[in-house]
């Protein structure tokens, strides 16, 4: 499973933006504050390229939320910015998996439960289990899915999951032509090839 | 429309859990060494969180690396040229 193209070149697009817009006040920034812009650029890109998903908008939306970031997110996204934080509307399908997770988290827990419960302890007094607190974690490093279970928290984090490896890679790819550049290999090569091989046309 | 009908749509099938929950065991890391059985859901939820967190770890070391280069770069260099370039297309 791989990212599609549109979403290199849009990912690719966003994040230069942002570089080239904190490169502007590179000398006035302190080393974290380079590293800080570049990293809110990398997400900003990443979201926006991909669009449409809960995740995108969740991580829209906690970027925003220091004055600062909004008005540089603003500049990188331009008229994207609404659009990406619009709220959606939940799907049908959410009502139904919650149902299905309920329900085998409840076998599983009753299992657990007779295996391990002394006789006569509420099983509310017992810890919490594997699945709940795992789920709980997950929900804390996918942006805007707590309201989400089962089949719709999957999917998101899938997206999510893919989206996350297809930064990575094109972060990495970015600096491997950054860094041949500066050994000038590119000299025997014209600049629009490099580029068509970049982006992978 | 007969209502059996229309609940058979709108529910999610065990194959379509089944097929997600393959999906995202698959690109963990840790699946490439595991057999092909299907490991428990508080498994697949640790190696997620655990993969996610890793994801992110290596985000912010090209971060930083990119924003060392960044920093030494100036408008007449290669690598300007080459941020034009994408960002012309």
């Amino acid at each position: 499973m791989q990212a599609t193209k549109s979403f290199e070149q849009a990912f690719l697009k966003h994040l230069l933006r942002g570089c080239r817009l904190s490169a502007v006040s590179y000398k006035s920034m302190s080393l974290q504050e380079r590293k800080s812009a570049i990293k809110l650029s990398a997400d900003v890109a990443m979201a926006s390229a991909r669009g449409g998903r809960k995740w995108t908008r969740g991580l829209i939306t906690k970027l925003s939320k220091e004055d600062e970031h909004r008005s540089f997110l603003q500049l990188i996204l331009g008229t994207e910015y609404g659009r990406l934080t619009k709220p959606c509307h939940g799907s049908w399908k959410i009502p139904r998996s919650k149902k299905i997770v309920r329900r085998s988290l409840r076998v599983c827990s009753r299992r657990k439960n007779n295996l391990r419960a002394p006789h006569g302890v509420k099983s509310s007094v017992l810890a919490r289990t594997l699945v709940e607190k795992r789920t709980h974690a997950l929900k804390r490093l996918v942006p805007g899915v707590e309201s989400l279970d089962g089949y719709s928290l999957l999917d998101e984090t899938l997206d999510y999951v893919i989206s996350l490896r297809a930064q990575v890679d094109l972060m990495q790819k970015l600096l491997t032509t950054f860094e041949a550049s500066k050994l000038g290999a590119l000299s025997k090569c014209t600049l629009p090839e490099r580029k068509a091989s970049f982006v992978g046309k | 429309m007969p209502i059996e009908m229309s609940s058979r749509r709108s529910r999610i099938t065990d194959e379509e859990i089944n097929e997600l929950i393959s999906k995202l065991q698959s690109l963990l890391p840790e699946s490439r060494r595991r057999s092909t059985s299907r490991a428990s859901a508080s498994k697949l939820l640790k190696e997620t969180c655990s993969y996610i967190r890793s994801l992110h770890r290596e985000v912010d070391d090209l971060s930083d690396r990119l924003s060392d280069l960044m920093s030494t770069m100036d408008s007449n260099s290669p690598q300007a040229e080459i941020i034009r370039s994408i960002l012309r297309s």
